[in-house]
């Protein structure tokens, strides 16, 4: 090993507005070595990766290849310094061939024509150093996943890249396909290249990576010799310090939440291919559920699957309508769920629009007059009452939303369902990318409704803020309900239940 | 073709200095609170476009000072009417995020579909009603293509174009259809208290329209899909319907264009739709500060823009510039709003 890293990410700093996203960040990378990067949804993995691909900026800090610092402005000046990306299969080409996607970025030219026999060749040798015998000639989009990616690294390879960063390349691949993609990563390695893994499976760190970074909230929290940690502790370092939870007030469902209110939803055998299996859920009044997996376990598919936002292939669900459990189908609950969506500047806001249409938009068909135009004063009304209510800093309702503060963004996304008077709210990551004493009020606005009569079913990365609010779990993973914790289980056994195939199994009996 | 008689009370609208040019002005202060859009952008273009504006009249007003002619603006504003009510109607589809190729091919199809009715029945009302039948028909089929069946905008409207286009020719042999009832032509082209029966219908539909866009539901649910489809799912709205009704307004609107056109023309020919028409209304939209990409704009925007593309058309007509070089201006005019939205299309 080399005593010098040949990669040096040090102090990288980034924000977008309102929120800091890589806080003194850094990283270090060895020839001949992998090195996973590991960190929750959100903890700026992602983001330090576009840093050293050139998609994105940093604000301070220096990056050193080689010793030498090196500005990384471009994915050209990245690919210059021998930095090269694997993308998740998304960026190929679908309808181009497998030599033309290979060359899509600096097609060889003879003559000022194309040169397709150059292009084919030189596809074939770089297939060659991967194991593949691919045909150069078939279009991508007749391939499979693990060939496709196979592609995006002979790709990544054209330039002979000193570092090759895989983002979840087997978040899409059959065992074989993995197991194949290893075969190739190990040759990299004696290719003496730097290697920087991201994946959200724990157990592959272990089978090709030499070392380990952990990252969280923006933050770079470990970095050790894979041979040194545990499965255990990586978990940990990637959720962070559980300790001293204090829980937000105590909302009226027993822990044992069988026996506790009247049951709101429920659900039978709701099933969508590859996404979810067979999955049953009971949700009573009064009660917010922990819906506890790691990023990939379909946890966000669930939800969205139960409100019609995405298709459903089976599955029954019941609604209390009247004080009777009514069969109800995805698209009607949507009417009766408040759906605090993971992407709030993606699928949550309209940005450009005013505090006031956000707030108001679903709820509008109840404030018109008999004209049946928008009632000026009911709408006023209702949005200052809920600014006021959520205590939402704003200049005024007319602010366009986009120009709030992450928290307030939030309160105004909250507050648009709260407006509803829904029975049910889905909270995807609710405090995400929110700063501490923002995160407290959301939590707290959560545990206000469900002390009066909501039913909350909430999903967090942050561990932490999950057990602040939650009476129960419910554990995810790859699509299907393995187990079910009360609310007094503690933060190693909630890190159990998502860290093992075996305990997972256990947990489930 | 326009009839230009009795226009002395028209002097009210149009007074003695560009200054006092009522459209402008009224669309900035008429911006009112209650706006679901992004203020500040809208104002930044319709700021740009009265500035432009106003020069164009101020160049006017030194090289061809016949534009200021009662006779003249009474036409312009008539001439407009037909520009600005295809507009309306394009502007509802466009804060929603799509686009209506077809309107002026569909206006032409209503009026010819009226007028052959017409000439063998005599009958001005039913004609009437037969026009914007046709032409909130033909907005529906585009509605339920491009909202339910998930089709391209562009490539459904375009299809429908040459459909409707295809079916006028094929009816009239490229002769217009002639012989319209007089009371048609009575009742559209009076002129109570001196403005154009066109004027006021148009002045009718752009309160109408500016109404149902910022005071209803519907029209706040219509910005909320144009801003952020995905997010307006998320928020209930119920995409599929109000879309598929943004081209029922399109076709409606193309309807009533039909009938005011085929008064004024005293016929209806496949002529009415030509090609230099789409890119006009869509132009209009544009200068008067609607986004091609959905989710910003008024209707009484789209209504200056109409003002503006036919007074650009009309004085350098007047300066005796030539059409063909006028065609060029127009050009370069559109190209540099067009980039104007682009680059805040690009901020947002």
């Amino acid at each position: 090993m080399t005593a010098e890293p040949f990669l040096r990410l040090d102090g990288v700093s980034k924000r977008y507005p309102g929120v800091v996203v890589l806080h003194e960040a850094s990283l270090e990378a060895y020839r001949g070595e992998a090195v996973a990067l590991m960190g929750a949804n959100g903890a700026g993995k992602s983001t330090l990766m576009n840093v050293l691909g050139g998609l994105a900026t940093k604000e301070s800090g220096a990056i050193f290849i080689d010793g030498q610092p090196v500005s990384l402005r471009s994915p050209r000046d990245a690919a210059a310094n021998g930095v090269a990306f694997v993308h998740q299969e998304l960026s190929l080409l679908p309808t181009m061939t497998v030599a033309e996607n290979v060359h899509a970025d600096e097609f060889p030219v003879r003559g000022g024509l194309l040169a397709p026999e150059i292009m084919r060749r030189r596809t074939t040798e770089l297939l060659a150093r991967l194991g593949s015998k691919l045909p150069t000639d078939i279009r991508v989009e007749n391939l499979s996943a693990g060939d496709r990616q196979i592609v995006e690294i002979a790709r990544a390879l054209r330039r002979r890249p000193r570092i090759i960063i895989f983002d979840e390349p087997t978040s899409s691949l059959t065992g074989r396909e993995t197991t194949r993609l290893f075969e190739v990563i190990a040759g990299l390695k004696r290719d003496r290249a730097a290697i920087i893994y991201i994946t959200h499976f724990i157990d592959e760190i272990f089978a090709i990576c030499e070392r380990v970074t952990v990252m969280r909230n923006g933050r770079t929290v470990a970095s050790a010799a894979t041979g040194s940690v545990t499965f255990r502790d990586v978990v940990h370092l990637m959720l962070g310090e559980t300790d001293n939870i204090v829980r937000l007030g105590k909302t009226t469902a027993g822990d044992a939440a069988d026996d506790g209110g009247d049951v709101v939803l429920q659900v039978r055998g709701l099933s969508r291919a590859n996404v979810l299996k067979n999955v049953d859920l009971t949700l009573r009044t009064g009660e917010i559920v922990g819906l506890w997996g790691l990023l990939g376990s379909g946890r966000t598919e669930l939800l969205r699957a139960l409100i019609a936002l995405d298709a459903i292939d089976q599955g029954e669900l019941c609604w209390r309508r009247n004080g009777e459990l009514l069969s109800v189908t995805p698209r009607e609950l949507r009417r009766f769920v408040g759906f605090v969506t993971e992407d709030r500047r993606g699928d949550g806001l309209f940005l450009p629009l005013s505090v006031e249409t956000n707030i108001a938009l679903p709820s509008l068909s109840a404030l018109t007059n008999r004209l049946h135009l928008i009632a000026r004063k009911k709408l006023t009304r209702l949005v200052h009452s809920m600014m006021e209510r959520l205590r939402i800093k704003a200049s005024g309702p007319k602010q366009p939303v986009g120009t709030l503060s992450g928290g307030n963004q939030q309160k105004v996304v909250l507050a648009r369902w709260l407006a509803t008077n829904p029975r049910l709210l889905f909270l995807d990551e609710p405090t995400r990318g929110l700063d501490v004493s923002a995160k407290t009020e959301i939590l707290k606005l959560a545990v206000e409704f469900a002390l009066a009569g909501g039913t909350i079913l909430i999903i967090s990365s942050a561990l932490e803020d999950l057990m602040r609010v939650s009476d129960r779990y419910l554990v995810i993973s790859r699509g299907a309900i393995v187990a079910q914790l009360p609310g007094a289980a503690t933060a190693d056994e909630l890190k159990l239940a998502v860290s093992d195939d075996s305990s997972r199994s256990e947990l489930s009996l | 073709m326009i009839r230009t008689s009795t226009l002395l009370r028209m002097n009210g609208l149009f007074k003695s200095h560009p200054n006092a040019v009522p459209l402008p002005n009224a669309a900035l202060d008429g911006r009112g609170g209650d706006s679901p859009t992004f203020r500040r952008s809208v104002d930044a273009r319709l700021i740009a476009s009265v500035i432009v504006f106003l020069l164009v009249l101020g160049l006017l007003a030194a090289f061809a000072p016949s534009f200021f002619r009662l006779n003249n603006l009474t036409n312009i504003l008539v001439q407009t009417s037909t520009l600005a009510i295809l507009a309306i109607g394009m502007s509802v589809v466009m804060i929603g995020g799509g686009i209506d190729l077809s309107m002026p091919a569909n206006m032409a199809i209503s009026a010819v579909l009226g007028a052959l009715y017409m000439r063998v029945g005599q009958d001005p009302v039913t004609g009437s009603a037969i026009m914007i039948v046709s032409g909130a028909t033909i907005g529906a089929l585009n509605g339920v293509a491009v909202a339910y069946l998930r089709m391209i905008p562009f490539v459904v409207t375009l299809a429908t174009m040459t459909i409707a286009k295809g079916a006028c020719i094929w009816l009239t042999n490229s002769v217009s259809i002639a012989g319209l009832p007089e009371s048609f032509g009575d009742i559209l082209l009076a002129r109570p208290l001196g403005i154009p029966v066109a004027v006021l219908a148009t002045i009718a539909l752009t309160l109408l329209a500016s109404t149902a866009l910022s005071f209803t539901v519907i029209g706040r649910w219509l910005y909320a899909i144009g801003v952020n489809e995905r997010a307006a799912r998320v928020a209930r709205v119920p995409i599929e319907r109000v879309t598929a009704m943004s081209y029922v307004a399109a076709g409606l609107s193309a309807g009533v264009a039909a009938l005011l056109l085929a008064a004024r023309l005293d016929s209806a020919s496949a002529n009415m739709g030509n090609d230099g028409v789409v890119l006009d209304i869509v132009s209009a939209c544009v200068v008067g500060g609607i986004s091609i990409y959905g989710g910003i704009g008024r209707a009484y925007g789209a209504v200056f823009g109409a003002l503006f593309i036919t007074i650009v058309s009309n004085g350098l007509n007047l300066m005796g510039v030539s059409f063909y070089l006028s065609l060029i201006v127009k050009g370069i005019v559109i190209i540099g709003y067009v980039a104007l939205d682009g680059l805040s299309g690009k901020a947002r």
